[in-house]
């Protein structure tokens, strides 16, 4: 029986300076834990004293600690990442399982190598993270060369596709993105100076008649968002990017901070104007800490030029941004989940309402936008809401940046308007699929979204599940759309050809979805871990009678039941999937 | 007044009520299982969920406000089909062992499976997953394989013992409950309340005192108050065959609700404890009459002169009396203290006021819970 006599001992010094130096507040306990993390250092006393010096309950801490994938409570040596992404695995079309022994064997003693949801490096699959350092392509044959240094190759796109239209992608390889001077040169913040010219009542008017969607995905329109947080008579306000880019097949956001971080500071900064809110915070996954710096450098960069700070331009409006960095978790891109680990709590999702409009961060009203939509708001203020509305004729206005991957000529990400069909993405901008390579699906959005087959590739993309009128939404009219329009999701599309199994595809879905599910929910958090069981079955050649079926009842039983976005999309490639290669499973479910 | 209709029925609800406490209020019946009155509802073990009509997904009706015109089903094919198959992916990592379960009977999630006739699915861990009765402290016995993750303890510790011993650890299927950073309960600061062990739906913590000892249906409850403090918490004494073989919270207790310490929620072995005294004891010099002995002379101990024997309340009471009066007699009243005990009531304490002040005359009284 454990009965210690309890003697009062104060906080290990070491780790109470390092709480102060990080804020002191619960805010910080996940700071604290990486900078432990990567001295080696994290255990139960060494979690049991951060929670002390951040005067919080050790389970508080603990629960921080094993939530997220970065941390890790062994001994590690220096850490490589091998990304299992779906992407990933489509590269390296070996068995995932063997991916972590293969490089371990090839980089030797002096690294760990952990398995990782997908990286965010799609267009550079196969990816892997050496420490802080994104890689890629690189295949385990080249460990010894990764262990010396060698990063893969970097994605270029300076070129613009034929057929693109670019707004936000426009300076990519122009503007230098670590020296502001040349992002002032390149016309960057002249839609911060025109907004703090009027009135920020003008500047929400612009954006909201501009029709600017949300690009994370759901694409409820950013004006009204913010509508919401301005009419909220509480201060301070927040701004929160939401930079947790975690989707599987999704590198968009990576690309336009790496790009050009000041456009996303300036797209920041007018949202804050405008919502009259005083500080913002970029939560960025914890993978991209090479972006990350790179904000830092530009934010301390805009800071000197007055372009942030007190009284930005001689004008009464002052700012602050600062940048917080995840530490592995899907979830916590979906916004609530995120306000809670910047919060420093577990990043599991909030119970809604309240929306982060009315109760976000620290409780106050937040606008949280994704970082493409914070993008595209220089653009719009600066050349007017007419001017986005008229880059397309499709209902939905302005571009978009896309992203193609898979089995075609030349994948990678382009900037177009709205209104492609997945035949145009496939063909005009990523070139046709690959000699040899006959199209069978793909997978459009993102790892959430729909699986479409041949038949529909014609069919129109868009918000398919974009706001209708109020929250009610008609289940019915969703379920006949998703057959006739294709959900933009957040833009990315993964084309596989007659190689690729449905049934095989589908698992390695599952898995990351079961890998990165919070475990909050019983639906999501028992119903993704069995998907996956059966679908592991299914792809061993172990198939029972019945399995099908049983997919589709823990699919509907998901999307009903689920208490947040995850768990109520990772139905949408189940059900799609299910419905036009029903023919494949039922294959697989027979097979003995 | 916010107009709503549940299962047909027009219902007036009040504004800012959840679904569930219109229900309630109505006699409407929603199942629940992470939801308690006691705690802040969370709404993540989905065995609520109700159907709005126009709602894309089902509702949680513990966390879902109530709005005008909103209509409701409870029970709908949807509702309870989706129940079940949640009960079913809980079972499927329970262990299948309520027939040796210690709480088998007064089970919140069998008494689910009953009403929504779900069994455990072939498939799943069926409660193998991690190490029975894991943590040495002596009141709370800890089978995580019986955990649902409703994290009603998590709530409970935080919420009404103000305690925070218990929270969330790992994520997904991995998640687990664990105290503190990992630790056992004690070390996590665990005051050893029961709070959670009480709001515990299933096994997963139950009593380790009285474990394998009753059943509840062969158990008569008796509801009475604590002895232990003044503060008058009542709970319910556990009865079988004629002896206590336990205490349970009582939830209509109006004092403390499912709260208590943990001298009232375990110290109750005194009860038939062998050497409990159950009539009063004197020294034997004042049973005879003696003049008091010194102690330091053998004789007196010898002949058993110090002893404890045991006599009647009337003959005991009479020395005391008799003690009191004479040494008021001799030495005055201030020479006479009064301490006067936490355990006993209100109106006991009133008493011995009285008999100081008035009877024996002296203001030197005092109470225990000074100390």
């Amino acid at each position: 029986m454990t009965n210690k006599k309890i003697v009062y001992k104060p906080v290990d010094p070491e780790i109470e300076e390092l709480a102060l130096h990080h804020g002191g507040t619960q805010e910080a306990t996940l700071e604290v834990l990486k900078d432990l993390d990567a001295k080696n250092n994290l255990n139960s006393v060494t979690i049991t004293e951060t929670a002390r010096a951040l005067h919080l309950p050790a389970h508080e801490a603990y629960g921080m600690a094993t939530f997220y994938s970065m941390l890790s409570l062994e001994e590690r040596k220096k850490v490589l990442r091998v990304c299992d992404g779906p992407v990933c695995w489509l590269k390296k079309a070996s068995n995932q399982l063997s991916v972590n022994s293969e490089w371990q064997n090839k980089v030797g003693e002096d690294f760990t190598v952990e398995r990782t949801s997908c990286l965010g490096l799609c267009d550079r699959a196969p990816a892997v993270l050496v420490e802080d350092e994104q890689a890629g392509p690189v295949e385990a044959q080249n460990a010894a060369k990764v262990c010396e240094g060698w990063r893969g190759v970097q994605t270029d796109y300076s070129t613009p596709r034929k057929g693109e239209v670019r707004v936000m992608t426009a300076l990519i390889g122009k503007v230098n993105p670590d020296e502001i001077e040349s992002a002032l040169e390149h016309g960057l913040y002249d839609g911060l100076k025109k907004a703090l010219q009027s009135d920020p009542t003008a500047v929400l008017a612009e954006v909201e008649s501009s029709g600017l969607q949300g690009r994370g995905g759901a694409g409820f329109p950013v004006g009204r968002k913010w509508r919401f947080v301005a009419s909220e008579k509480r201060t301070p306000r927040y701004i929160v990017c939401n930079a947790d880019e975690s989707e599987p097949l999704i590198f968009k956001d990576r690309v336009l901070m790496d790009t050009n971080p000041h456009q996303l500071l300036e797209g920041i900064t007018i949202a804050g104007y405008a919502c009259g809110a005083s500080e913002a915070w970029i939560y960025i996954r914890g993978e991209y800490e090479y972006q990350a710096r790179r904000l830092e450098r530009a934010i301390e960069q805009a800071e000197a030029k007055n372009l942030l700070g007190e009284n930005i331009l001689g004008s009464s409006f002052s700012f602050k941004i600062h940048v917080h960095r995840g530490a592995g978790a899907y979830i916590c891109g979906e916004e609530t989940a995120l306000i809670e680990s910047l919060e420093g709590k577990r990043g599991e999702p909030r119970l809604r309402p309240p929306y982060p409009p009315t109760y976000g961060f620290r409780g106050q009203p937040t606008a949280v936008n994704n970082v493409e939509s914070f993008c595209a708001v220089p653009h719009i203020v600066k050349n007017g809401a007419e001017w986005w509305r008229n880059l397309t004729d499709d209902p939905t206005p302005g571009t978009k940046v896309y992203m193609v991957l898979g089995h075609v000529k030349n994948p990678g990400l382009f900037e177009a308007p709205f209104g492609l069909t997945l035949r145009e993405i496939i063909n005009d901008f990523g070139g046709g699929m690959l000699p040899g390579s006959t199209f069978n699906f793909a997978l459009c959005g993102g790892a959430a979204g729909t699986i479409v087959p041949p038949a529909l590739v014609d069919a129109h993309i868009d918000y398919s599940s974009g706001p209708l009128k109020g929250v009610t939404r008609d289940i019915k009219a969703m379920e006949k759309r998703w057959t006739q329009v294709i959900s933009m999701g957040a833009g990315s599309f993964l084309i596989c050809d007659q190689t690729v199994s449905p049934v095989a595809f589908l698992r390695e879905l599952l898995h990351f979805f079961a890998a990165e599910s919070c475990g909050k929910c019983t639906p999501c958090r028992v119903g993704t871990w069995r998907s996956l069981e059966i679908l592991n079955r299914l792809v061993s050649g172990q198939g029972q009678q019945g399995d099908t079926d049983e997919l589709k009842t823990l699919a509907v039983l998901m999307q009903d039941s689920s208490f947040c976005g995850l768990g109520q999309s990772v139905p949408i490639p189940m059900k799609s999937v299910l419905t036009h290669f029903g023919a494949e499973f039922a294959k697989a479910e027979l097979v003995k | 007044m916010v107009n709503i209709t549940i299962n047909g029925q027009s219902i007036q609800a009040e504004a800012g009520q959840t679904v569930l406490q219109a229900a309630q209020a109505h006699g409407i019946e929603v199942p629940t299982l992470c939801y308690h009155k006691d705690l802040n509802p969370t709404g993540n073990c989905r065995m609520c969920i109700v159907e709005v009509k126009g709602g894309r997904f089902l509702q949680a009706a513990c966390v879902t406000p109530v709005w005008e015109g909103m209509e409701i089903q409870t029970h709908s094919e949807k509702v309870t089909k989706d129940r079940k198959l949640t009960l079913e992916l809980m079972l499927a990592n329970h262990p299948q062992d309520c027939i040796t379960c210690d709480v088998s009977g007064e089970c919140e999630l069998q008494d689910l499976a009953y009403e929504y006739k779900a069994s455990a699915p072939e498939w799943g861990s069926k409660g193998t997953r991690y190490p029975v009765n894991s943590d040495p402290n002596p009141f709370i016995r800890v089978d995580m394989n019986r955990c649902i993750l409703c994290r009603r303890c998590v709530s409970a510790c935080a919420e009404i013992q103000v305690r925070d011993v218990w929270g969330v650890a790992k994520r997904g299927f991995d998640e687990i409950i664990v105290a503190g950073a990992g630790t056992t309960m004690l070390e996590a600061r665990c005051e050893s309340c029961g709070q959670c062990m009480a709001y515990c739906p299933t096994g997963a913590l139950s009593n380790k005192m009285n474990y394998g000892t009753a059943r509840a249906h062969q158990v008569t409850k008796v509801t009475t108050t604590c002895s232990y403090c003044g503060v008058g918490c009542q709970f319910d004494l556990l009865v079988k065959n004629k002896k206590v073989i336990g205490v349970q919270s009582n939830p209509n207790s109006p004092v403390n609700g499912m709260a208590l310490c943990v001298k009232g929620r375990y110290g109750y072995d005194y009860i038939h404890h062998p050497e409990r005294l159950t009539k009063p004891k004197v020294r034997r010099y004042l049973l005879e009459g003696k003049k008091k002995p010194v102690i330091s002379e053998q004789w007196a101990v010898d002949s058993g002169q110090w002893d404890w024997v045991e006599t009647e309340w009337d003959k005991a009471l009479d020395i005391v009396a008799d003690k009191l009066a004479t040494t008021r007699k001799n030495y005055g009243a201030d020479s006479i203290g009064v301490l006067t005990s936490a355990k006993c009531t209100n109106e006991e304490n009133y008493l011995m006021n009285k008999l100081a002040r008035q009877v024996i005359g002296t203001n030197n009284i005092d109470h225990c819970a000074r100390l």
